[in-house]
Order: C-alpha cells, then structure tokens, then sequence
C-alpha cells in the first residue's frame, strides 16, 4: 500500500510545489517509487519546476475524466526513473476535481506507487479539500510571519476534521511543520518569527528548516528540484527532511545565523 | 435539437416552518388516549395544527401502533405530519402510513461527538484551530490545549482554557451573568461574558498570565488567578 503525503499551507507562495518537487525526487533518490501530482488545476506549475513541462500531453484532469489512461499522463522524471509527475491542466478550474474520480485515480496509484506526493494549491477551497482528503501523512509549509503561521493553523484544524481519515474516524494523519524561507539573521534582528515562536504557536513536530536561499529561485527556473542542486544549503536541508521523514535522526542545521570570519569582515564578502 | 422548452406548472421551492411536537413516552395507544383525555385544554393549543411525533423516550425495538395513534391524534383535531428518533424499522413503518421521518436534530441519527460530552459540559483534549469554533451547550467548556488566535470558544456556563487563550471566548451566551472565563494564558482576541465584550491587546497588565473574567453589572473585570 502507498504512503500518501499532502504538502500543504493554506498560503500562496510559501514554497509548496518547490516542497513537493524535492520530497519527491528526495523519496525516489531513496530507491521508493514516488508519484508526485498537481492538484493546482488552472495555475499548473508543479511541471515547470520539475521541467517537464514540454512533455505533458494528457493530465490528471483527463484521467478524472475518463480521456485518457493514467499510464498515458503519467511523465517519467528527467533525472530519476522511479519518480512520476501527474501534471494538472492549465485551462480547466478546480471544479474539475471530482470527488469520485480524484478517488479513483489515487486507489489506481496505491497499487503501482510507495508514495504519493500531493502538491495542494493555496486556499481553502475544494482544490486544497481534494488534495489533502486522502492523505496519510501532511507536510505542512510555513514561513516564518503571522499570516503564514495563522493559515497553516487554519489548514491543521481542516486537516483533522475534513480529511477521509477524520471521517472515517480512522488514526489522524501524521502532521509534520517544514519551516521555508527562514533566514536566521532576520530571526536575530527580531523582523522574522523565530523557529521556537513558530513551533509554540503550531505545537506540531518539526520536520525540518528550509533556509532562504536564491539557490530556489534559480533551481525553478531552470526545472531542476532544488535537492538536485549540488553542495547548496538548500538541497542539504532537503535531504535532511527526506531522512527524518523516513525516521532518520538528523540534526537540525541552517537554524543559527552564520558566523563572518575576521577576513571577510575587514575586507568585506 | 428539437425539443421545444415547455413551462413547467411545478414550482419546488424551500420554506422553513416552526411546527410543535408530541414527545411520547409509552408506546401504548391506550395510554395515549387517556392521556388526552386527562390534558384535553392543553391540548386546545395544537388544535387544527401540524405535529411531529417525536419517540425518543421509546424503545427503539418495539413495534408501534401507528395506525392507532393516527386516528387518536386527528379526532383529537391534531395532525401528525411525521416522526423523529425512530429506528429504521419504526420509520418504515411510519412511513407506510405516509408519516416521513424527519432527521434534522435527530439524536438517534447524530454522529459520535468529537468532544466527550456530558451533563457538565464539553471537554476538548486537542488544541482549537484557527477557523474552529465549539460551543458548550447548557453548560461549561474545558478545553485542555491552547485555543489559537482565530479560534472561538463558546458556553452557556464556564469557558476554562488550560493552555493559552488567544482566540476569543465567550461565556453565558445564554445570557448568565454569573458565567465566567478561566485561563491559564490570557492572550486572547476579545472576552465576552453574557453579550459584555472586550478586546484585548498585549498591553493589558495581565496579558501571558493566568487569569479570570467576570462580569459585574456592564463591566468585564479581569483578574489574575491566585495560586
């Protein structure tokens, strides 16, 4: 039986589809057959950061549909052969999201995947519903300020009222905090919650710190998951939730500002 | 196509009525009668008028005598228009006299609760989430975790939080004016004891420490909690 993991946040723009592309290429690098798909109908993106976007002929919205098999939409990873992307269409909305099919699709993956990766849109509507309705374990994506800590409450809360597991009254899905875009400088100069506020506020374990790093910006642009990018903070810190996913302790990293030497304080970085 | 639209002469629509209900507590037609007999100017006041028949108190696997009561009720110049809190079989064979099965708020049909609830009020081990709201009818409401910012908490009685308050919490909804709030952690977004409101900030003097809320005739007072 496969894993379902929802990455979600409530939030737009805190860093779920760059979340999603790197837990699932850092599964599949772990030897799992890994799916990940876009549940952000209308505004697809999760294939750009994976750069496959010229290869998506059909998608999951017409496997939902009945237009296509799933075999057909589903796109082999450039970089890793056990990792799949289930890419969303650009011009239908999210009302295209049956519950039934959406069922269908996902019981088809449980027998050919490990894990399912759910890339959920922002919000709190019937497309982040769908998304996260299904899901075993959640990862929950916020950045370190109020309004992305409030929404990810928001989503916490609907997560265990809403979710297939909560109505069946089965054991509650596994909730997991990745903090994103935490730059441990701002934390100092008290213009960024810090690790330990957010935790106080959220109370849910923590699954790792995601630093600030244009190392993202650049590893997007180019469709290349961010855990691909060699020797950078970022791909480290992505590695280290993949292991502590699967139960590996890991120590926490990236979390203190980084200490400028003697010489690159006289003569500048 | 070819289908030319014709105007339809059915028009369905939805209303919302207040109708009383007869809650019977014997399963006995006899009984029934007699006890109309005995209440007749009470019952003066559903004369000519529609009632729900509701059978909570009856055992939910005893055969009733529907037919019976029927025609009790409506010489007794009432009309039954429908049951609730039956099981499936008294509903079947409700139904069959053409009396449906309401489920509105129906006990015997409601979902497991997520709170343990008792007489004494509700209790909530899991912290409250920004958007959730949980109400303690007809009396207190514990809640063990935090109540976040975003969240609202609601009692007829008591609201006692015993890890931070920062949502909002109202006691006595009801309109008790003795009700109070207890918390470990005052940090909440508005206190309102009985319809008296209050918003708070962190720069009240009590703002991070445990604390109560009382009402004193139009005035919320809060104080610290002795240990």
């Amino acid at each position: 039986m496969a894993q379902t993991v929802v990455v979600t946040s409530g939030k737009g723009g805190v860093g779920k589809t760059t979340t999603s592309a790197a837990f699932a290429s850092g599964l599949a690098q772990r030897g799992y057959r890994t799916v990940v798909i876009d549940f952000d109908v209308g505004l697809r993106n999760l294939d750009l950061v994976m750069g496959c976007e010229r290869r998506v002929v059909y998608d999951f919205i017409n496997v939902i549909h009945g237009e296509a098999r799933l075999q057909q939409a589903l796109i082999r990873d450039k970089m890793l052969e056990n990792l799949y992307i289930l890419p969303t269409s650009q011009t239908r909305d999210k009302d295209a999201l049956t519950t039934d099919g959406v069922a269908r699709v996902m019981e088809e993956l449980q027998t050919q995947f490990d894990y399912i990766v759910c890339d959920s849109p922002a919000g709190i509507e019937s497309g982040a519903l769908r998304a996260l309705y299904h899901a075993d374990a959640a990862i929950v994506v916020t950045n370190p300020e109020v309004s992305s800590v409030r929404d990810s409450d928001r989503i916490l809360g609907i997560l265990a009222a809403r979710s297939k597991r909560a109505e069946e009254g089965a054991e509650p899905i596994r909730e997991h905090l990745l903090l994103t875009r935490y730059a441990p400088k701002r934390v100092q100069g008290g213009e960024m919650l810090s690790l330990d506020d957010v935790q106080e506020l959220l109370r849910i374990p923590l699954l790792g710190v995601i630093p600030e790093s244009e190392v993202i910006l650049q590893a997007s642009n180019q469709g290349i998951p961010a855990i691909h990018m060699q020797g950078t903070d970022v791909a480290l810190a992505y590695k280290d939730v993949v292991a502590r996913f699967l139960g590996e302790e890991r120590p926490l990293r990236f979390v203190q500002p980084e200490k400028t030497g003697f010489f690159k304080r006289l003569f500048g970085g | 196509m070819n289908a030319t639209p014709t105007k339809s002469t059915l028009r369905l629509s939805g209303g919302v009525f207040t109708l009383s209900i007869l809650r019977l507590t014997h399963a006995s037609a006899k009984t029934l009668q007699a006890e109309l007999a005995a209440q007749g100017p009470a019952l003066r006041l559903v004369q000519g008028a529609a009632i729900i028949l509701d059978l909570t108190d009856i055992d939910p696997s005893l055969s009733l005598p529907f037919s019976e009561w029927l025609t009790i009720l409506r010489e007794a110049g009432c009309f039954p228009i429908g049951v609730r809190n039956v099981s499936d079989e008294q509903a079947e064979a409700a139904a069959a006299l053409g009396l449906p099965h309401l489920r509105g708020s129906d006990a015997k049909a409601a979902s497991a609760p997520p709170a343990s609830n008792t007489a004494a009020g509700s209790v909530f081990s899991q912290p409250l989430r920004s958007g959730q709201r949980q109400y303690a009818r007809g009396g207190d409401l514990v809640c063990l975790g935090a109540v976040n910012a975003g969240a609202e908490v609601l009692a007829d009685g008591h609201v006692h939080v015993y890890g931070p308050l920062r949502g909002r919490a109202l006691a006595g909804v009801q309109g008790d004016e003795s009700a109070r709030i207890f918390c470990q952690r005052l940090e909440a977004e508005l206190v309102a004891i009985a319809g008296v409101y209050m918003t708070l900030d962190a720069e009240h003097p009590l703002w991070g420490k445990a604390a109560q809320v009382s009402l004193d005739g139009e005035h919320l007072h809060i104080i610290a909690l002795e240990n």
